[in-house]
């Protein structure tokens, strides 16, 4: 067998994870208050890279790992416009080999 | 299932959960262990291994049945810079002390430990709220069902919103935790034993500092299971959002070094994972307990991070524990105000095994120092190069050469004083 390197990229990280949608939206984003958020630690600390910035920032809960880590640096580095909590329950990431 | 009749409501199946659970069913107490997830561990990760004192303590002989996936024989640690590392490895004469694991199938396992002793499990049930009465709480609340108990068990993970509602806690830090992500790359058992130099069955545990943090305050891990291979990072959260560098990329940093390259060569990774890790340990919360209320795992800061070995499992079992035995103690004197509980703090200060949090209570703030990321890990790369060198143009004694290499990168008056700081912290 020869040598391989394996490429990898955050989508395809998130393309081996299993996440069964929570009709009821978790995270909601005051995302007015973000426009002045002057460091935006969710675009960083988020390992799935939920939020994203294009002249206003934008949120996709699908790929959520529930960390919860965003809310800690929005409140206390950001612009404190993060609530959220935990999927319903049995919904949002499943890990299999965590 | 009826949700009436039940003395406790233990919230969360992980370690601290089920150990909890396990302990309060064997005494015939009517107990409620509630999980989020699909089912037990489907919500969690961690490194990868499990110290077994603490399985051998609740289980007896039956922890052998555990879902181990190799036994630890072998410890490393890596030093690195962009092209250079250096490792030491120790091998261990006797690997049962510890074992690697996935927690989908151990906190299962656990679980349904709990469940054979009499704790009955519901699945797919988030608790949102406390019941409170009269100045303590009396059950829990999930969704639509309100669920009265005598008293109640958050182990609910990190993030613990329970602690919170009863004002135990207030939101951490962004310094106070960590996000560990990791990268689950399979091969074949032979393999991972050839390239570990193991015998089948045992694995090794392996940590990586310096260039894989690009400075930042964190580090990399690997344990071998038996036949996948568990690769990941953790960064201080405050470092990795306030400079602006997207956690994930640490990832790729530690998987495109050489030394790691070589590692996992050839294999395929089948799973990504990432949790977030508290770090100030069991300050995090005011006080573990409140009136008919404990907290204890990763909620009540039960997990140890002291710069070479990464507890949780096992200190989250042992909490679990003391906090059915203060459950124990309640019932029999039918009271479970915070009068009542007070003795779990004095418990959890007793236990050897948690009293290494208090012992190594300074090693979050000593790791803090960035130096030991961006200036310590290139400096021992860098002599043992010049060590190892030989170029003909002659050579130094090794102190001398080691001195050299310190300047301009720490003062003297910085390198003592983290040695000394050093020595009083670990």
């Amino acid at each position: 067998m020869s040598a391989q390197q394996e490429e990898m990229s955050l989508d395809k990280r998130l393309a081996l994870v299993s996440f069964s949608k929570d009709p009821e939206p978790f995270i909601v984003v005051d995302t007015k208050l973000c426009v002045e958020c002057e460091k935006k630690p969710c675009l960083y600390i988020c390992p799935a890279q939920v939020y994203s910035w294009q002249d206003q920032l934008t949120y996709n809960t699908e790929g959520c790992m529930e960390t919860g880590a965003c809310l800690i640096v929005c409140h206390k580095i950001g612009a404190k416009a993060i609530s959220w909590k935990y999927p319903s329950g049995g919904k949002g990431v499943s890990f299999k080999l965590g | 299932m009826s949700l009436e009749g039940f003395e406790v409501a233990v919230v969360g199946a992980g370690p601290a959960g089920s150990a909890a659970a396990l302990t309060l069913a064997r005494e015939g107490v009517q107990v409620l262990l509630v999980e989020r997830g699909a089912f037990p561990g489907s919500k969690n990760v961690f490194g990868g291994r499990i110290y077994s004192y603490a399985l051998k303590r609740l289980l007896g002989d039956r922890w052998k049945d555990a879902p181990v996936e190799r036994f630890v024989r072998k410890e490393g640690i890596t030093f690195m810079t962009a092209d250079s590392s250096f490792s030491i490895e120790y091998e261990s004469k006797d690997p049962t002390g510890s074992f690697t694991s996935i927690r989908a199938k151990f906190d299962k396992w656990l679980a349904e430990q709990a469940e054979k002793a009499g704790a009955s499990l519901i699945t797919d049930s988030r608790v949102d709220d406390l019941v409170t009465e009269g100045g303590r709480v009396r059950g829990i609340i999930a969704g639509q069902d309100k669920i009265p108990t005598d008293a109640v068990i958050a182990c609910d993970g990190t993030t613990t919103s329970l602690a919170r509602r009863a004002g135990l806690a207030t939101m951490l830090e962004p310094e106070e935790v960590s996000m560990g992500m990791k990268d689950v790359v399979e091969l074949p058992a032979e393999r991972i034993e050839e390239r570990f130099g193991l015998e089948p069955g045992e694995g090794a545990a392996h940590v990586f500092v310096g260039d894989c943090s690009g400075g930042l305050r964190g580090g990399g891990f690997l344990y071998t299971n038996k036949d996948s291979l568990a690769l990941g990072m953790v960064v201080g959260a405050d470092d990795t959002s306030t400079k602006a560098v997207p956690s994930h990329t640490f990832m790729d940093r530690l998987r495109n070094h050489r030394r790691v390259q070589r590692l996992i060569r050839d294999g395929k990774t089948i799973e990504y994972d990432a949790h977030m890790i508290p770090e100030a340990g069991p300050k995090m919360l005011t006080r573990p307990y409140t009136g008919g209320m404990l907290v204890a795992g990763d909620a009540a800061g039960h997990l140890l991070n002291n710069g070479y070995t990464f507890r949780g499992v096992d200190m989250a079992i042992v909490s679990g524990v003391a906090a059915a035995q203060t459950i124990l103690e309640a019932r029999k004197r039918k009271d479970y105000s915070a009068q009542s509980l007070q003795n779990y703090e004095r418990k959890l200060r007793e236990e050897p095994a948690l009293r290494d949090m208090y012992t190594f209570s300074k090693v979050p703030r000593y790791l803090r120092n960035n130096r030991l990321y961006n200036v310590y890990p290139e400096l021992v790369c860098n002599a043992a190069e010049a060590v190892y060198r030989v170029d003909g143009n002659g050579k130094r004694k090794i102190y001398k050469e080691i001195r050299a290499q310190t300047k301009g990168k720490v003062s003297t008056m910085s390198l003592i004083r983290d040695l000394l700081a050093g020595a009083r912290t670990f």
